[in-house]
């Protein structure tokens, strides 16, 4: 039963990323007075990509440059693994919360490892942005983390989902959806790819299958980010649960979409000194959660 | 006065727009040197190969003085037989450019010249070919070459980033290299020229004097319009042409609609730099109805083709004119309202202010023009210092900030295009009825003619010497990025990279006008690929 659950649920998700970005698209092109791409051009994208070879640029790293986008692709999956989205959790014994934000951390660091691997001067710019902003980044999650585990007596999902309400479990809960745009990459977060500045930044030697694999692999964190904070809300079963869920995927994207659209780049600097100002409101809840409320 | 300093030298022609006056070697110096700390200004420099007149080449070297309204030209010749002429780039900075850029072309030798290296040609052009030497076929085909491998020094300390030739935010092949210690730019070194088109062998071969300001339109895709009426006032200048006034109030209204035109797109263009995809999106789209204007009166919305010499190809009916000022309360209300949104943006105002400081000292001595010397507190504009087409006749402000950075030179162009649209309105009030073409002139030979206009990003600058017989001797597109891009490694120093984009875009780069240039595949005669378009398309 259980495997029948983890593969649809990573069908669902492998299928579903692609589409919440075409969405994504279609808002932002109609904030901006456009006609906008339909809605499965994001999938044409990247079908387009997976025909494509990869290119090695001759000077990389062999063996840090070639399995970057497959680590970064798989351990975001696996982390998909652990927390109910369409179907009830499947594997969400074997790992917590904190297994999951590792996996995913994992997932930027192998994108940034195999960038620094190539020697283009864009790419070690691009990686040494990348890194600047977990680093910040992880500061913050680290408190807003401790918050919901100390005002749920847990760190596991099992725990987490849905959130007893308390003012530390919602001051908690908003903090993570904050966090959840920022690890998305969007404006005014995305300063690793920045195209007019340092021309996508990590991406810039990956091409083909390698760049499919790492684009589809940003997607599915996307999803997944936004799949545990509706766990935070929504019930545990029923097959309303299903339909609330998906209608709440598409809804936090439109949001997300449209505060993207009203916000130019952060500079590095600006963006890691929001994440750490950012992270007073995470130490906050932290300290409220201890406290009990 | 200018006699002052113009003491001892041959003047070769004295009017109210300017004075030439012929140097000697020996003084040159000092006389460039006077006239920079009288207020002029280094503008642009022609080299002429004169030898076919009288056996020498010729060095022009054009000074520019707002406050007297005036244009200085300095002109200085070689001795028999040899191409050697003093330098005066010890003494004003700004003529770096110019003069290399005749070292270049004619071969002119400049003694004293503190970085006497090729500027345009590429590196790998034979030596001692000069093509603008009068005696180098326009047609002629060099052999092929191979390309030199030089071995580059790298700095220490530092780590270098290419930005260019193809990079996205700069749309044309042009290229800076950024000497980077972490995140910030500890120096910058600029290589440009890869796309010359060779307009002025071109022109001065095989073009009439008609036919140049169809050539003079394309020498950039955003601001042709200033170009080919600077070209067509040098040679009325040159051949004392009177121009209609009809003719130039229509000039004059489409020299502002362009000036909207492309500040709208500048706008644009850095929002985008900014990640701010929709004010891009938005300001274009107000940008349209602008365009929509130049098609109602030129049947253009790019290249409009309506300057020729002695007037204006295209009238403005009183049916258009309504229209017209219909369009542009259109484009105004929407500008305002995006623009006010994006100035008032906290985090965008943010990347702007303190950013690219150019200080007025160096803006002063490199010579950089427009919005860029108005940025950094220079009170200058070519519309005004030296009226040129209707700008005599109306009535307008011209914006002037201290602060030099990006944020700046954003107000400034927020400022200009809204006076541009009262300047269209009076124009359009108050355009007396007439004639919109003389073609009864003559062209006198050999006579040195100087057009001069206010583009969208500076001072445009064209100096023609007349040949009669319907042909030109010699002419010499100046624009104004020209003099703006030398100031741009002093603005990137000490600046982060992530705003060296938004630094080179904030002096509204138009490299293609400075190369005089453009890069059509169909042009080498190579064809790229043949079959249905749509496949074309696709493999493009």
């Amino acid at each position: 039963m259980n495997a029948v659950y983890a593969a649809l649920n990573l069908i669902f998700i492998v299928l579903f990323a692609p589409l919440l970005d075409g969405i994504e698209r279609k808002v932002k092109a109609r904030l901006q007075s456009r006609q906008g791409p339909p809605l499965i051009q994001t999938w044409l994208d990247l079908l387009k990509l997976f025909r494509r070879p990869n290119v090695r640029p001759r000077e990389s790293v062999r063996w840090l440059f070639e399995p970057a986008p497959a680590i970064a692709l798989v351990s975001v999956l696996a982390a998909s693994l652990f927390i109910p989205s369409l179907l009830p959790g499947s594997l969400d014994t074997w790992g917590d919360i904190i297994a999951f934000i590792y996996l995913s951390t994992l997932s930027a660091v192998a994108i940034a490892l195999g960038a620094f691997s190539t020697g283009s001067p864009y790419a070690q710019i691009g990686s040494h942005r990348e890194v600047s902003i977990i680093m910040a980044e992880e500061f913050s999650l680290a408190f807003i983390v401790a918050a919901l585990a100390a005002s749920s007596g847990g760190l596991s999902f099992s725990r987490l989902f849905p959130l007893q309400l308390k003012v530390s479990t919602i001051t908690g809960a908003l903090a993570f959806a904050v966090m959840a745009y920022v690890a998305g990459a969007r404006i005014p977060f995305d300063v690793a790819e920045a195209e007019p500045e340092i021309v996508e930044g990590p991406f810039i030697e990956f091409s083909g299958k390698g760049l499919g694999m790492l684009k589809l692999s940003i997607y599915v964190k996307r999803l997944l980010l936004t799949t545990i904070l509706l766990n935070f809300f929504l019930p545990q079963d029923g097959t309303v649960r299903v339909l609330v869920y998906v209608i709440g995927l598409v809804i936090i994207s439109v949001v997300y979409a449209s505060i993207e659209a009203h916000y130019g780049r952060f500079r590095t600097k600006d963006a890691a000194r929001f994440l750490k100002r950012f992270a007073i409101v995470g130490i906050l809840s932290w300290i409220l959660g201890v406290v009990g409320w | 006065m200018v006699f002052d300093i113009l003491k001892g030298c041959k003047i070769l022609e004295h009017n109210d727009k300017m004075t030439v006056a012929e140097v000697g070697a020996s003084n040159i110096r000092e006389i460039a040197r006077a006239l920079f700390e009288r207020g002029y200004y280094y503008s642009s420099g022609m080299g002429v190969d004169e030898r076919p007149i009288n056996g020498r080449f010729a060095m022009y070297h054009i000074f520019n003085c707002d406050t007297e309204g005036r244009y200085v030209v300095l002109k200085i010749t070689s001795p028999e037989g040899s191409p050697e002429v003093p330098s005066i780039t010890p003494v004003i900075k700004g003529a770096e450019w110019s003069e290399r850029e005749a070292m270049d072309m004619l071969g002119i030798v400049f003694s004293g010249h503190p970085k006497p290296e090729r500027l345009i040609l590429p590196d790998d052009w034979p030596e001692g070919v000069y093509p603008l030497r009068k005696d180098f076929p326009y047609n002629k085909k060099l052999p092929p070459s191979k390309p030199i491998e030089k071995e580059r020094e790298h700095k220490k300390d530092v780590m270098e980033i290419p930005l260019g030739p193809y990079h996205p935010s700069l749309h044309e092949p042009e290229y800076f290299e950024l000497y980077v210690k972490g995140d910030k730019v500890v120096d910058a070194e600029y290589r440009g020229f890869h796309i010359h088109r060779g307009m002025e062998k071109l022109a001065e071969s095989r073009m009439t004097i008609n036919q140049i300001p169809f050539l003079a339109e394309r020498i950039c895709g955003i601001c042709g319009c200033t170009h080919s009426a600077a070209y067509c006032q040098a040679v009325e200048d040159a051949a004392g042409i009177y121009v209609p006034e009809r003719a130039q109030y229509i000039r004059t209204i489409m020299l502002e609609v362009e000036r909207i035109h492309s500040h709208l797109l500048w706008f644009g263009v850095v929002c985008h730099l900014l990640g701010f995809d929709s004010g891009f999106m938005h300001i274009w789209r107000a940008r349209e109805y602008i365009m929509d204007i130049a098609e109602l009166i030129t049947g253009n919305r790019k290249t409009y083709g309506i300057n020729i010499v002695g007037g204006v190809r295209r009238d403005i009916t009183e049916d258009k004119k309504e229209k017209t000022l219909k369009l542009l309360d259109m484009v105004e209300k929407e500008s305002r309202e995006v623009l006010d949104n994006i100035a008032e943006m906290k985090e965008l105002r943010e990347r702007m202010e303190g950013v690219g400081v150019l200080p007025k000292k160096e803006a002063r001595e490199i010579g950089v023009v427009g919005p860029m010397a108005r940025s950094s507190g220079i009170d200058t504009d070519v519309r005004r210092d030296h009226p040129y087409a209707a700008y005599k006749d109306l009535d307008f402000k011209v914006p002037v900030y201290k602060e030099g950075d990006v944020f700046a030179r954003f107000l400034v162009r927020y400022e200009e295009i809204f006076e541009s649209f009262n300047m269209i309105r009076q124009a359009l009030e108050n355009m007396p009825p007439g004639e919109l073409i003389n073609d009864e002139y003559e062209i006198p030979p050999f006579k040195l003619g100087i057009g001069v206009t206010e583009a969208p990003r500076g001072e445009n600058i064209h100096a023609v010497i007349t040949w009669g017989e319907n042909m030109i001797y010699r002419w010499h597109p100046r624009a104004a990025t020209y003099n703006n891009l030398p100031a741009v490694p002093i603005m990137l120093r000490g600046n982060d990279v992530a705003d060296a984009p938004l630094i080179i875009a904030s002096i509204d780069p138009c490299f293609s006008c400075t190369d005089h240039v453009s890069i059509i595949d169909s042009e080498s005669g190579k064809i790229l690929w043949r079959g249905p378009l749509k496949e074309g398309v696709r493999r493009v």
